[in-house]
């Protein structure tokens, strides 16, 4: 068993608190990222786990063992650095039975497992070469290969993707993915990237100035997002978001953005107040038929921008005096000065409480 | 990938348990790793300067019994000494001068070498030698060239000047000093040369790009890029040799003998004569707790900036 | 439009860096050379008038006496293991202290600091003590004596240098390691240290150089059985012009393995001279 219980962990240099105070469970075979900007405490978290930190406080449990005072290497954990970290002495061969070596494994077994990774990620004919003579796309799989040789309890990720171009970026997104699937095992997943978080994760948790601000699947996330940090870090574009009025008019709930007024088709709870109301790209569309969908509302729009992107395009215009963004069809042909009605799908917006930015 | 499941890859497990030892060795890693340069130098260093403070105070002399407590008798002696005075003031003074000899010379030399041009390892090699020569052999080479009647420099010089030159370089007071410089700057103006010259060569090339297209003179460049960014690799350099300078012996030893008479007594051969040709080894502890002292200060107030100044 | 008058350069004419390294040139070369010829000079020539550029019957009379008569072969010999020994033990513990600083910043900013004002610690003040402690314990005029007291002496550096060293190589590879399963001696021994070789490799030849090269401390504690090539030259002070040759011939000697191996290493130069202070 493989779980991953952290509970009460925190970490501080100095007066500097890195990570304060995370609860975390992460059962067996689960592939979960830790994402977040700079300076969140997501490598900190997981270098942590890994050993390569010691914990201030708190407790790290590993397949139901607390490993706060085992080193690294007794931890049978593998760990995926952003610079790849490969010996640069030793041929691809010799970096990927390194750890079987430090642990008096036979020659032929070290051989043959190392034979069957190599196998597993294309590299067999780079074995005898040596790390500067790789591509970086390349190096990482040969990292990647010194993980997974030795089957380790857990994964850990340091942002491995990084230093990789945009198109190898998606390539190495998408086998890191399929690994998964093949070996299930639990992975922990450092990024500030929200696309991979998004498409790796099995469980996202997002992590600002040391705790986390919400954890949960990825969809989770990204439709119920619980405060306006989660709306704005997840979807790109990003979510706009506009400050409004939560109101009770006699016709029912409305959010109040200076002369307009968007019905809402739930009322929210608590009474009439400043609110924000978070609104993504999607959730705004040309007006399609006479009247608007269920739950949406229609408002006339004067668009000022347009991006093209070749499968949508997107136009900002002014809702009350905020910019906001529609996605548009690719080929609606649109120009800047054009007047247009918009669709507002109100049922899946996002409304956050002003004074504390949280999510109502 | 393939798609095949990782049937011969089974976990590897934990490796071999540590053995006591092992495992202690590792939880203080950090400190068994410093200890043996520490106890050794607490043993050649620290034991034998705390020593020499003791002997400072006590009457230990080769030629005169006991070793009876005098308090701060052999420090009076030095003080008192108007040799010890003036090795003090010839040592600023020979130190001082080369040095700052050396690093006008040096950054000359440097501004020379910056631009890339054919040829330049060669001679960058040349010019380094000098460095990696003992400071006795350097005296010995300088001796055979300046000393009467064998060196040929009085020949030369009277080629030269069309009159008959007759200097004694190593005896005659005011040349032996120059003698001595000489020698000194022949030495170490490489020392200067290369660290300047990897200062110049650390300042981006596009602030002059810039300065050109600006308009900015030659002159002006160099006031206003090159020595703002020269100026810690200067004070690095000037540090340093200052530091070694103020030791001056080897070159004395040989050239000159402390000679004639006391003429060229720096601070270090000043002590080395009490010491070992006096047999005054107190006195020679105590004045040299002196001169100790006024290099701390100094290496402390440089040093500690040096270290806080440098990223590295 | 006519094209715009050539600006000043930014820097001197090339005819002025030509003389400037002309000179220091022929600066550099002349005391060398002179030295050269005076070592395979016939006796005869010395006091020639003109001096003697290049003797018509070079010799290596003086070469032989140098190294026999006045025991510069053994000199040359115990500096070569005098140095060796100390500067094997100087990068050795100079290394391990080096990589307990640069990782875990050991001792703080103390220790460092600690170490770096030995290097300009004015031998004067440790010889005395050392003589006479050496006497105590039978170490004068020991090659052991020598070793240690060389291994102090080019410990500063060493410790510099490699700490230099080991501060710009990335830790990631060290904690793969770690993670693989080693213990932090295994990770240094198998990871850093390779790693490191070149730097190590640096600091030992300006070790090397600087024992070589080093008078003081031999004058004082050696004497008939473990005396260093540099103070056999002692033998030629205050000759009435007999030993030239021998002084010379001795000093070519001792030059020719000290440059050879300078100017192999001038690479980590910049490094070495200002304590690793500074990158090359």
């Amino acid at each position: 068993m493989a779980q991953v219980r952290i509970a009460g962990l925190s970490k501080h240099y100095g007066s500097f608190e890195a990570v304060r105070g995370i609860d975390l469970d992460i059962p067996d075979g689960e592939f979960t990222v830790l994402v977040g900007p700079s300076g969140c405490g997501k490598s900190t978290l997981l270098r942590t786990i890994a050993g390569l930190e010691e914990a201030s406080d708190g407790t790290i449990e590993i397949g139901g063992e607390i490993v706060n005072d085992l080193r690294p290497r007794d931890r049978d954990v593998a760990m995926v650095f952003q610079d790849y970290a490969l010996y640069p002495h030793m041929t691809v061969a010799r970096n990927i039975g390194f750890g079987l070596r430090a642990r008096k494994m036979p020659r032929a077994e070290v051989a043959a497992r190392v034979d069957e990774a190599a196998r597993m990620l294309g590299i067999t004919r780079l074995l005898d070469r040596y790390p500067r003579q790789l591509s970086g796309g390349q190096r990482q799989r040969v990292a990647i290969g010194r993980a997974i040789v030795r089957s380790p309890r857990v994964f850990l990720f340091d942002e491995p993707l990084s230093n990789l171009d945009a198109q190898l970026r998606d390539e190495m997104r998408s086998e890191i993915k399929r690994l998964h699937q093949e070996i299930a095992t639990t992975m922990i997943y450092v990024t500030h990237d929200q696309i991979e978080a998004m498409t790796l994760a099995d469980r996202i948790v997002l992590m600002r100035d040391g705790l986390i601000e919400q954890q949960g699947s990825p969809l989770e996330l990204f439709e119920r997002p619980v405060s306006t940090f989660v709306a704005g870090f997840l979807g790109s574009p990003r979510m706009s978001i506009m400050p409004g009025t939560l109101a009770r008019t006699g016709a029912g709930p409305v959010i109040r953005l200076g002369e307009t007024l968007l019905p809402l088709p739930r009322a929210p709870a608590g009474d009439e107040r400043p609110v924000l109301l978070g609104l993504r790209p999607e959730h705004l569309t040309r007006a399609q038929g006479p009247a608007p969908a269920e739950g949406s509302c229609r408002v006339e729009a004067v668009i000022e921008l347009i991006q093209p992107t070749g499968s949508r395009s997107y136009a900002t215009f002014r809702l009350a005096g905020e910019p906001v963004m529609a996605e548009l069809q690719a080929h609606d042909v649109s120009r800047p000065g054009e007047r247009m009605e918009i669709d507002v799908n109100m049922a899946r917006a996002s409304i956050f409480d002003a004074g504390t930015e949280r999510a109502i | 990938m393939t798609d095949t499941p990782i049937a011969p890859l089974r976990a590897a497990g934990a490796p071999p348990r540590l053995s006591a030892l092992a495992a202690w060795s590792d939880r203080n890693f950090k400190w068994l790793m410093v200890a043996p340069a520490v106890a050794l130098i607490l043993a050649l260093s620290v034991y034998p300067l705390l020593f020499s403070l003791v002997v400072s105070f006590i009457n230990y002399d080769f030629l005169i019994p006991g070793h009876a407590f005098v308090g701060f008798d052999n420090f009076e002696r030095v003080i008192a000494d108007p040799v010890a005075r003036w090795s003090l003031v010839l040592t600023v003074f020979l130190s001082g001068t080369s040095v700052a000899i050396e690093f006008v010379l040096g950054l000359f030399v440097a501004l020379a070498m910056v631009r890339s041009f054919r040829g330049r390892g060669l001679i960058m090699s040349i010019l380094i030698v000098p460095l990696f020569i003992s400071p006795v052999i350097v005296g010995q080479a300088w001796t055979l060239l300046l000393q009467r009647p064998f060196g040929p420099t009085n020949y030369i010089l009277s080629q030269l000047l069309g009159h008959e030159v007759t200097i004694s370089w190593l005896t005659e007071s005011p040349w032996l000093y120059i003698s001595l410089i000489v020698a000194d700057v022949w030495q170490w103006t490489p020392f200067m040369f290369v660290i300047l010259l990897a200062g110049l060569t650390a300042i981006p090339p596009n602030l002059y790009e810039a300065a050109e297209l600006d308009g900015v003179g030659a002159w002006q460049a160099f006031r206003a890029i090159t020595l703002p960014h020269l100026g810690p690799m200067m004070l690095l350099a000037l540090t340093f040799r200052l530091l070694d300078a103020i030791r001056l012996f080897d070159t004395i030893f040989i050239m000159t003998g402390g000679g004639p008479g006391t003429q060229t007594y720096t601070a270090s051969y000043y002590l080395y004569t009490v010491g070992f040709t006096q047999f005054h080894l107190s006195q020679a502890t105590a004045g040299s707790w002196l001169f100790l002292i006024v290099t701390a200060l100094v290496v402390v107030a440089l040093v500690r900036r040096l270290l806080r100044v440098e990223p590295v | 439009m006519a094209a715009p008058a050539r600006r000043r350069r930014r820097r001197a004419p090339p005819f002025a860096r030509i003389l400037l390294l002309g000179f220091f040139l022929v600066f550099v070369f002349v005391p060398l050379y002179w030295m050269f010829n005076t070592s395979i000079k016939p006796s005869d020539d010395y006091l020639a008038i003109p001096p003697v550029w290049f003797p018509d019957a070079p010799t290596l009379v003086h070469y032989q006496a140098a190294l026999f008569t006045y025991r510069g072969l053994e000199g040359l010999i115990n500096s070569l293991i005098i140095s060796l020994s100390a500067t094997v033990l100087s990068a050795l513990l100079g290394t391990l202290m080096a990589y307990s600083l640069a990782r875990f910043n050991t001792g703080g900013q103390h220790l460092s600091f600690w170490v770096l004002s030995q290097r300009f610690l004015p031998p004067i003040g440790i010889v005395l003590p050392v003589f006479l402690i050496y006497r105590n314990l039978g170490l004068y005029d020991t090659h052991l004596g020598m070793i240690f007291a060389y291994t102090v002496f080019t410990l500063p550096v060493s410790v510099w240098m490699m700490f230099a060293y080991f501060r710009q190589m990335p830790r990631s590879m060290e904690e793969a390691a770690l993670v693989d399963g080693c213990t932090r001696w295994q990770a240094f021994l198998r990871v850093a240290v390779p790693l490191a070789a070149p730097g190590i490799v640096a600091a030992a030849v300006f070790a090397f150089i600087a024992c070589w090269t080093e008078f003081f401390f031999a004058l004082i504690l050696t004497s008939q059985n473990a005396f260093t090539l540099p103070t056999v030259f002692r033998a030629f002070i205050g000759f009435q012009g007999a030993q030239y040759g021998e002084a010379a011939a001795l000093a070519m000697v001792s030059l020719v393995p000290s440059i050879a191996l300078g100017v192999l290493a001038q690479r980590h130069l910049v490094r070495g001279l200002t304590l690793g202070a500074v990158r090359g």
